[in-house]
């Protein structure tokens, strides 16, 4: 067979197999391509147009917006254009958000009348009970914005929604309410048989809801195990008051070091009487990152007691939790001599070099030096700046080497006074 | 026997084009389906609770600087402009030969420190540690040239105090709120989420000022749109459906976050890595599953890093040569990863698709090339076939870049101005020729000094940010 057979039977071959795929690929693709196309220069025609005809709408509406608002402008009248009634729509919601940041609850209550007498809280509720999908969801969200005790029960029932999306939507218009009945209604399922939502959204909700009243948590707190017990730890270390100091007291002895971390938080938050004592057995927790937590809540308190913590802190074996403990002390300007003198009775190398790291970031070395000129501080300052010195690079240098990994690098004159 | 070597060729190739165009329409439609998911996801978290939020976990940024004189205040201020509760910057001045120090040192008024430095991972000497006078959070770490970024980036880490660490290059932007986004999948799960990367687009033609993009246009060179469409298939496709599956394998050198604990504890970057951010992220998934951890690398969609991208042909076919060795370099070290139950889809799924449709598609490439030609020559080309498999490969790929374009356009739409979409749709159809054979010598040439040990670092021709004015 010559050559050229060979390739008529090659192509025989091709077309009979595999060319007939390739020729409906490139019939799928060109479709494809096509069919993109269309789709992103259709859609980019479309909401250009849409655009132009909502902003005429909206400058329209925003110049009758006193008359749609007091009823002079029969809402009849808006609500048969479907897009009139959607800007309207949002122009409400966005003002009941404005009315609430700016705590104008008369003017709160007056838009959602509006909302509640033109029809549109209603058509809410209808699509959030009766539709499906997107429809749903879209209507769940929008009910959170309305703030409407009324939206609660119908957000409620959706949390029993199997699609995931549907409860997230839930969730969120839950916690766009604000409302302590709503924040109820989520504890409740968290509490009890569980809700499947992503964590952060459930936290987030939960803590616009429970930001007034803050006691709601309390029933629920002890409750739940494992991650829903860890999450309500932490809205709790948000919000917590010093009249929760209970509950902390409690949840800072949790198995959970989650638990723990958000009691420590809470500590520094309410800062209730007994705040320093028990942040004083946190810093000495297990976990590392109970610890950290801890330390930064003490950095918080401006109580003496606090400085011979944060000095233990800085001997840690932690890392994080020694940089953390020795910003604090950094930041204690005025007792800065008496700190560093105590740093230096610990023996510690490595926490007496954060110190200095510390120090010298917060600009509290030139602070020192100037301590040296006032006589009731010199003595203090004067011991401090010495040790210090003796103390410097050469001790730090050895301690690293006696470390199992770490090793300190001479710096170079350049970068080193 | 010619023959049939031809015709095993020619089928051989037809399947692994058909697997490889597959796989992407499978990555588009599984990104496309994730990122309508992050999108909506997203509307629920309140970015602005975080952006004051004590609890957000302290972050460290490292900038490392190699002669950035022209770009380092804007982009250092750039840097300390972002949202985020607390984060400290370190710019680590790499040897640079200009005045990439001197400039820092006059605008900061920097000062020598004894700041604590521990030499964790090995770099090359400090010669000093400076901070800010005017700037508390920010730390310059001067060291002796290391030949390469990694170096620099293991000097920023031995100097870190924070928990996570965000590895930035020098002459990228964030935007603004980038830090608070790429925390969020971290945020929802500390435990599990271990390093989050962000996408990288293309600074080019936009408009910059005061270290913060202003306004976003398409560049006018067609070799660099051609990387724009690149970077939105790589970011958009790629890396969003790798990590759907928690398979993602590079997360960008330009912007990336990780626990300093663990980077720690995988040795930092590899100093003689080339490609260090896929070297760093594979070491970490060895690392996690050698441990039996469960965890997860996320790839966040929306916060932006935008970079300058080459704007010459030089420049550009070095920097993807070395893309390529830089391939190679990892997966060879990691080939005992292949296959294997303990690394999972890891090692079973993403890795053997870096290996054979990434590292060996030029190879692939050439063999398809040397067969048409060899057929040709023989006169058993049949011209049928060859139209046919042509117009297939010119059409696929078509798509799928216009798959990434739909892509931005539904989701993040950063072009806003309708030329900008149009020039980037008709550059879909235009980057098969001569991009394409283009793009296939640099990465063969990526081989060829991978072969011969040439690991040089050769620098990229570099504009410079341009305040208040579009770049080119």
């Amino acid at each position: 067979m010559d050559y050229v057979s060979n390739g008529a039977l090659m192509a025989a071959v091709w077309l009979s197999a595999p060319g007939r795929l390739v020729l409906d690929a490139i019939i799928a693709s060109t479709a494809g391509i096509g069919l993109l196309l269309s789709f992103i220069l259709g859609r980019r025609a479309m909401r250009r147009q849409y655009f132009h005809r909502r902003d005429e709408r909206v400058f329209a509406l925003r110049q009758n917006w006193e008359a749609i608002l007091s009823g002079a402008v029969p809402a009849a009248n808006w609500r048969k254009e479907p897009l009139d009634s959607e800007i309207v729509e949002e122009m409400l919601l966005d003002d009941i958000e404005a009315a609430h940041m700016a705590r104008h609850s008369g003017e709160a209550a007056r838009l959602l009348n509006v909302l509640r007498s033109s029809g549109l809280l209603a058509t809410r509720l209808h699509e959030a009970t009766a539709y499906e999908g997107w429809r749903r969801r879209r209507a769940l969200v929008a009910l959170g914005r309305t703030r409407a005790p009324e939206a609660v029960p119908v957000l409620a029932r959706a949390l029993e929604d199997p699609e995931l999306e549907t409860r997230v939507a839930a969730v969120r218009g839950l916690g766009g309410t604000g409302l302590p009945e709503a924040a109820i209604e989520m504890l409740d399922r968290v509490a009890g048989r569980g809700l499947s939502t992503p964590g952060l959204t459930l936290q987030n909700s939960l803590l616009n809801c429970c930001q007034g009243r803050p006691e709601i948590l309390r029933p629920y707190l002890h409750q739940p195990e494992g991650r829903p017990r860890e999450m309500l730890a932490r809205v709790l270390g948000e919000l917590a008051t010093p009249a929760m100091e209970e509950d902390i007291l409690l949840l800072a002895a949790d198995p959970l070091p989650e638990v723990r971390a958000s009691a420590a938080r809470a500590l520094g938050v309410a800062r209730p009487a007994s705040a320093v004592e028990l942040l004083s057995e946190l810093v000495k927790d297990r976990e590392w990152f109970v610890r950290l937590r801890a330390v930064v809540a003490v950095g918080t308190i401006e109580d003496a007691r606090v400085i011979p913590i944060l000095i233990e802190a800085l001997c840690d074996e932690n890392r994080y939790v020694r940089l953390r403990a020795a910003g604090a002390l950094a930041q204690m300007g005025p007792r800065l001599e008496q700190i560093v003198s105590k740093v230096i009775e610990t023996h510690d190398r490595f926490a007496l070099h954060a110190i200095i790291s510390e120090i010298e970031r917060a600009g509290g070395v030139a602070r020192l030096f100037s301590a040296i000129s006032d006589p009731s501080r010199r003595e203090d300052a004067t011991a401090a700046l010495m040790q210090a010195l003796r103390a410097g690079q050469e001790q730090v240098r050895s301690a690293a080497r006696a470390e199992r990994k770490p090793a300190v690098v001479p710096k170079s004159a350049k970068g080193n006074s | 026997m010619l023959l049939k070597f031809i015709l095993f060729s020619n089928y051989s190739l037809f399947f692994y084009y058909l697997a490889s165009n597959l796989i992407y329409l499978a990555l588009l439609i599984i990104a496309l389906m994730a990122s309508l998911r992050h999108r909506r996801r997203l509307a629920s978290i309140r970015l602005d609770r975080l952006r004051h939020s004590p609890l957000a976990p302290p972050i460290t940024l490292l900038a490392p600087a190699h002669d950035e004189e022209k770009s380092i205040i804007e982009s250092a201020r750039g840097l300390l402009a972002l949202d985020y509760p607390e984060l400290e910057l370190i710019v680590i001045n790499d040897g640079s030969t200009d005045r990439t120090l001197d400039v820092l040192a006059e605008y900061f008024q920097l000062r020598p420190a004894d700041l604590l430095y521990i030499p964790e991972i090995p770099s090359a000497p400090v010669r000093g540690v400076y901070i800010s006078q005017n700037e508390p959070r920010l730390v310059v770490v001067d060291k002796e040239p290391g030949g390469n970024k990694a170096d620099a980036v293991n000097a920023g880490l031995n100097a870190a105090s924070k928990p996570y660490v965000c590895i930035v290059d020098a002459d990228s932007i964030l935007e603004r709120d980038s830090l608070l986004r790429i925390m969020v999948p971290i945020l929802a799960d500390p435990k599990r989420v271990v390093a989050a990367g962000g996408i990288v687009r293309v600074l080019n033609g936009s408009r910059v000022a005061d270290g913060q993009l202003t306004e976003v246009h398409l560049p006018k060179s067609w070799l660099e749109v051609l990387q724009v469409i690149e970077y939105l298939r790589a970011f958009l496709i790629g890396r969003e459906a790798w990590a759907a599956g928690n398979m993602l394998n590079i997360i960008s050198g330009a912007f990336g976050i990780f626990r300093l604990d663990l980077v720690k504890a995988v040795g930092g970057y590899r100093a003689t890595a080339i490609g260090e951010d896929f070297d760093l992220v594979t070491r970490l998934h060895r690392y996690l599953l050698d441990q039996e951890m469960d965890y997860k690398i996320s790839f966040v969609p929306d916060p932006v890093c935008w970079t300058e991208v080459p704007a010459d042909l030089r420049s550009l076919a070095r920097q993807r040569a070395r893309w390529h060795k830089g391939l190679l370099d990892v997966l060879w070290p990691n080939r005992d990863m292949l296959f294997r139950p303990a690394y999972g889809r890891f090692g079973s799924i993403s890795l053997p698709y870096m290996w054979f449709f990434e590292l060996l598609a030029p190879v692939v490439e050439l063999v398809g090339y040397t067969t048409i030609i060899l057929a040709a020559v023989l006169g058993v080309l049949s011209r049928e076939y060859f139209l046919q498999f042509l117009i297939y490969g010119y059409a696929f790929g078509t798509m799928i870049s216009i798959g990434a374009v739909l892509q931005e356009e539904i989701t993040y739409k950063r072009y806003n101005d309708w030329r900008d979409v149009v020039r980037l749709v008709l550059y879909c159809f235009f980057e098969h020729f001569p991009y394409r054979q283009m793009y296939l010598v640099w990465r063969l040439q990526g081989f060829w000094q991978y072969f011969r040990r040439d690991f040089v670092w050769r620098p990229m021709k570099r504009i410079g940010f341009q305040s208040g004015a579009a770049k080119k």
